[in-house]
């Protein structure tokens, strides 16, 4: 074995004293003789007829696409038309699922556990806490994601993706990002965690983590109906009737757009600081359009992307709704543990103009956005006592109009700026755990991943803070 | 020089049903391993999807597959277990999908490579295909995308580049499962020994270079006489590649 | 209920002060030095600065030596018996001098500046106006292993990324044959081999024009207010002072002037050219990267068509569509075919 060793120590060596020799330019003059050799060899096998006819069909379409007149209103178009299809979609297949895992299999299941007797904790942390978080993150999660995954998938297949990235990349090379981001920020508006797996197809590190870490600021799938429901209630009813939805709809893509102006400022900080010295390279391919197949891709990315975040988010719900329940049901010293939390965090809540509920609303349910409004309206009823609302301590509800619903949150001691920090703070929040743990698998960098959670938290905080006072300030009390 | 690859019955009910099976992810005890490489945006995943019969998701990006694909398919009573590569436009630079390309082709010691090149864009492909056969021997090209490619007016001479290159040279048009039965033919025989490489090695270099390269790749196939690739790596090493010279330190070279 | 918005808002901006206060602490770098460090520190500034001035022919003088290292004359007047003492340099006439010993240590802290300078060119992704700073930082703290090492993972380098020799680790260093580019005379072609990094002012206004190290120039008229040369196809003016920290070599008679050779940047979409290289200010993964996709000598390349907002630009090579950012594209010479 010596003798290997000091072999190969001569080899190091040898290549060391060669390597001074030859000079800094060995990669280039490589690379250099590689290409020269496929060009000998690709001259020799290679014949083309009519070269001008070449890529007409391309350079046609990317002139248009790409154009100073057409590139941005058509990029507009598609990306709201696949946002309002998603949106609009998604209601009719999402009540249906609620119908049916909500108010069939859950009241059957609730029977067949009384008939067999079963002891009443075990029903309630079984069937309240993690069967609901369950089929809540089902219904609301499933079909927004079936919707977009494939819409989008289809863009990205016939190569109408690298053209959004290539029109938008000035914008985020000002803030020392890559283009690509673009993308990977418009596929967090269908879910975080998907919109972080995605950032593989940059490059270059220093971009990649940037896109990774400011991500959260999409507004994703899981967070659209929160801010929906809590627009239609606080800022809807302040204007006429006919305007609530209009108003409505206006708050919340104000909110999804302050979400891209977040996303800019936190690439600007970051490159700035955090991620200064990391390498920082721009390439982008923009390949030949090819018709996707339909059906295919359909398939692929329903597989691909949906069910595999889906899975990942119900392994995470379901403990949650352990967890959810388990705090109103288990008491010290007569009160439940929620009740204790709410006691305690309701001075820092108030101050950032939100309440105890709604904080520990976000504790708990970090594993999906899709249960903050339920586990709000649940913890809601149960501090306040209120009797002949709800479905019992511990069990998640929502209610049928948001007329209800917002009788409950006034009651609880909401005010319009409860209602305007909350669609803030659901929009600048730590990631949910799906999403942090995605983030992980990527960086494998506990770091980074602390960062992606805390950055926002920041923000969110700082923001809500902001508002509050002014709000108090201007509002005089 | 090589056999050429006869060219397997087409239509014949037989060859499917007899011969090969695809296996999807299942892929334990296999008597051969096959690895994908290629450039991105040349339909790699969907000949790796038409090989296997798995839906992998195909991308019109560099770096869609990152931790790499697995699947397998059966032939002739063989077990062929298959990888997918991520995309990189070459094994030279040091991002992490290049990384994972390299070192396996390197380190994983696969049974055959098989390198998918886009048709249409053969020049600019073959930078891939020539440091490919730079590490390995045992190589298949399958030349994708020739529906895309005569679209385009483009028409290649297989029969001279696979004389050229050394290996055997698969037209494909993977979307339309296009050749495939040829493909998995050849990695047959490519596997089995049947059909015998004589890989194109990097011509063209400058003198000085050329000069360093030789002494340094001498001294390593003095030491390691059973390295097919001692060329490649002294390149590596006057590339100051880092891992190269990690592997050097830890006789990760000896085991061949 | 809610605490008072005035006094929370005072509470937010001192604790926000606060936070601002202490990471500017930690930044500037006397911050939890000991004693000894600063004094190494400054020592070793003192042999660095001592051997640039040998190495430029002039002499040393106290006043001289405590203007550039910004030290009261005590202070200096401590290190030097400190230095003396350590048989590290002389002090004779107002003149200081380095021993041998002195010249060792100096080029060693140099060599690791360098290296240090080349590191952060290659390996990351600090901007050039950034190097000198940290490679200031780094000179006093990496050890003999660390330098070794840094030296086996850079190639063992022969230049600095502003064209500086670097000194082998037995102190043995080239002796580049540089004239400053204010010298050259009128249509003399040279390459730029050096540009001085300091001072920062003249340095800045250098990279800000976009001058390159390795780019061919060709020197149009100089006289003594201005000094105008033509680089890569554009022309440039500048006055002699910043011309004279540009440092050039004349082409040999292997190499030859390219008249028509201009940057990438230049060309505009329908038009066709061949690629001559990539400059030598273009390094690391960005070489590397533009290298594989074909950025090498002799490629054609065709523009294509520009993003909305002007940048980046789309350009075919090798029948492939590859978008470059205006920077980039700065970096890839061509000559125009027509």
């Amino acid at each position: 074995m010596g003798k290997v060793e000091e072999k190969t120590g001569q080899i190091i060596d040898l290549a060391s004293k060669l390597r001074w020799q030859v000079g800094d330019d060995f990669h280039d003059k490589l690379t250099e003789s590689i290409y020269a050799d496929a060009a000998v060899i690709s001259s020799r096998v290679e014949s083309t007829r009519d070269r001008k006819a070449n890529y007409t069909f391309d350079r046609a379409l990317d002139r248009i696409l790409t154009s100073r007149t057409f590139g941005f209103p058509i990029m507009i178009l598609i990306l709201s038309v696949i946002l309002w299809i998603t949106i609009q979609g998604a209601n009719y297949p999402s009540g249906m699922l609620s119908v049916l895992l909500l108010e069939t299999i859950y009241p059957f299941l609730k029977q067949v556990s009384a008939s067999v007797g079963l002891i009443w904790w075990i029903d309630g942390f079984l069937l309240d806490g993690v069967y609901l978080a369950l089929a809540w993150v089902i219904a609301v999660m499933l079909p927004p994601m079936a919707i977009f995954f494939p819409l989008f998938t289809l863009l990205e297949d016939f190569g109408y993706l690298p053209r959004v990235a290539f029109n938008l990349d000035t914008l985020f090379k000002r803030s020392g990002a890559h283009g690509k981001q673009a993308l990977t920020m418009t596929m967090g508006w269908g879910c975080n965690a998907a919109g972080v797996v995605s950032t593989r197809i940059i490059d270059s590190p220093r971009e990649r983590l940037i896109a990774i870490i400011t991500n959260n600021f999409s507004l994703c799938n899981g967070r659209w109906p929160t801010q929906i429901l809590i627009a239609t209630i606080f800022i809807g009813a302040l204007v006429p009737n006919g305007f609530t939805g209009l108003t409505a709809s206006a708050s919340v893509i104000g909110i999804a757009i302050l979400g891209v102006f977040f996303t800019f400022l936190s690439s600007w900080l970051l490159s700035k600081t955090l991620l200064k010295g990391e390498v920082s390279s721009f390439t982008l391919e923009l390949p030949p359009y090819r018709p996707p197949r339909f059906w295919k891709t359909i398939y692929t990315s329903i597989i691909d992307r949906t069910l595999i975040v889906l899975w990942r988010a119900m392994v995470f719900a379901a403990p949650a709704g352990a967890v959810i329940w388990l705090v109103s049901n288990v008491d010290i010293g007569g009160d439940s543990i929620a009740d204790h939390a709410i006691f305690y965090l309701n001075d820092f809540g108030l101050l950032v103009g939100l309440n105890g509920v709604i904080l520990l609303a976000y504790i708990v349910a970090i594993p999906a956005n899709e249960i903050v409004i339920p586990t709000i309206l649940m913890l809601t009823v149960a501090n306040l006592n209120m009797i002949g609302v709800g479905a019992g301590e511990g069990v998640m509800f929502e209610l049928d109009s948001s007329m209800e619903t917002g009788a409950i949150l006034k009651a609880g001691g909401w005010t319009l700026l409860t209602g305007i920090n909350l669609m803030l703070f659901s929009l600048l929040h730590n990631p949910c755990s799906t999403t942090l743990y995605t983030i992980f698998m990527e960086t494998k960098s506990a770091r980074w991943t602390a960062v992606s959670a805390v950055l926002p938290l920041i923000f969110g905080f700082v923001v809500t803070f902001l508002v509050a006072q002014i709000w108090r300030i201007i509002a005089g009390i | 020089m090589i056999n050429q690859v006869t060219n397997p019955c087409d239509d014949c009910a037989i060859y499917n049903a007899a011969q090969l099976k695809k296996l999807g992810v299942d892929v334990e005890n296999a008597d051969y391993v096959v690895t994908l490489a290629g450039n991105p945006n040349t339909g790699k995943s969907t000949v790796f999807n038409a090989l296997t019969g798995l839906r992998q998701h195909t991308g019109n990006w560099p770096g869609k597959t990152v931790t790499r694909a697995e699947g397998g398919f059966s032939y002739n009573d063989k077990r062929f277990k298959l990888i997918d590569l991520p995309g990189t436009y070459s094994l030279l630079s040091t991002s992490q999908d290049e990384e994972v390309a390299r070192n396996f082709i390197l380190f994983g010691q696969p049974d055959v490579t098989v390198i998918v090149v886009d048709a249409s864009r053969l020049e600019r492909n073959l930078n891939l295909v020539l440091q490919v056969l730079e590490i390995t021997g045992k190589a298949v090209l399958c030349l994708n995308l020739m529906d895309e490619a005569k679209r385009h007016g483009i028409e290649i001479d297989d029969r001279t580049l696979s004389k050229d290159l050394g290996i055997p040279v698969v037209p494909t048009s993977a979307r339309s499962f296009k050749g495939i039965n040829e493909l998995i033919d050849t990695i047959h025989k490519v596997a089995t020994n049947e059909v015998l490489c004589k890989p194109h090695r990097i011509k063209n270099l400058s003198d000085s270079v050329n000069m360093a390269v030789d002494e340094l790749s001498k001294k390593i196939s003095n030491t390691y006489p059973n390295l097919p690739n001692s060329r490649w790596i002294a390149m590596r090493l006057l590339d100051g590649d880092q891992r190269v010279l990690q592997a050097l330190q830890n006789n990760e070279f000896m085991i061949t | 209920m809610a605490p008072d918005p005035i006094i929370s808002l005072v509470y937010f901006v001192v604790i926000v002060l606060a936070i601002i206060l202490i990471w500017r602490l930690q930044k500037s770098t006397r911050f939890l030095q000991t004693s000894q460090q600063i004094r190494k520190t400054l020592v070793e500034d003192i042999l660095k600065q001592l051997y640039h001035v040998e190495y430029s022919g002039r002499s040393a003088s106290l006043n001289a030596m405590a203007g550039a290292l910004k030290l009261s004359i005590k202070k200096l007047l401590r290190l030097i018996e400190f230095m003396t003492d350590r048989n590290l340099m002389r002090f004779d006439q107002n003149t200081l001098q380095l021993t041998d010993s002195g010249r060792d240590y100096a080029l060693k802290i140099i060599r690791v500046h360098r290296l240090y300078e080349k590191y952060l060119s290659e390996k990351t992704g600090f901007d050039k106006s950034e190097w000198h700073d940290r490679a200031e930082l780094k000179e006093h703290t990496l050890t003999a292993d660390q330098t070794d090492e840094l030296y086996q993972v850079l190639g063992n380098p022969r230049f600095d990324p502003h064209g500086d020799p670097i000194p082998t680790a037995s102190g043995e260093i080239l002796q580049p044959k540089w004239q400053p580019l204010s010298s050259l005379k009128e249509n003399i072609t040279a390459r730029i081999v050096h540009i001085e990094d300091e001072p920062d002012v003249i340095y800045r206004q250098i990279i800000d024009k976009k001058l390159h190290i390795g780019s061919q120039v060709k020197m149009v008229a100089a006289d003594e207010n201005h000094i105008r040369f033509y680089s890569e196809g554009n022309e440039y003016e500048f006055s002699p002072i910043v011309a004279s920290n540009v440092s050039v070599e004349e082409l040999t008679e292997k190499e030859s002037f390219e008249e028509n050779m201009v940057r990438l940047s230049a060309l505009a979409p329908g038009e066709r050219a061949r690629v001559l290289g990539i400059s030598s200010e273009c390094r690391g993964m960005n070489r590397r990267r533009l290298l594989d996709l074909g950025f090498t000598n002799g490629s054609e390349i065709e523009a294509e068509f520009d993003s909305p907002m002007k940048e980046p630009k789309a350009y075919t090579i090798r029948n492939t569509l590859i978008a470059l950012r205006g920077d980039q594209a700065d970096l890839i010479l061509i000559k125009k075919v027509l």
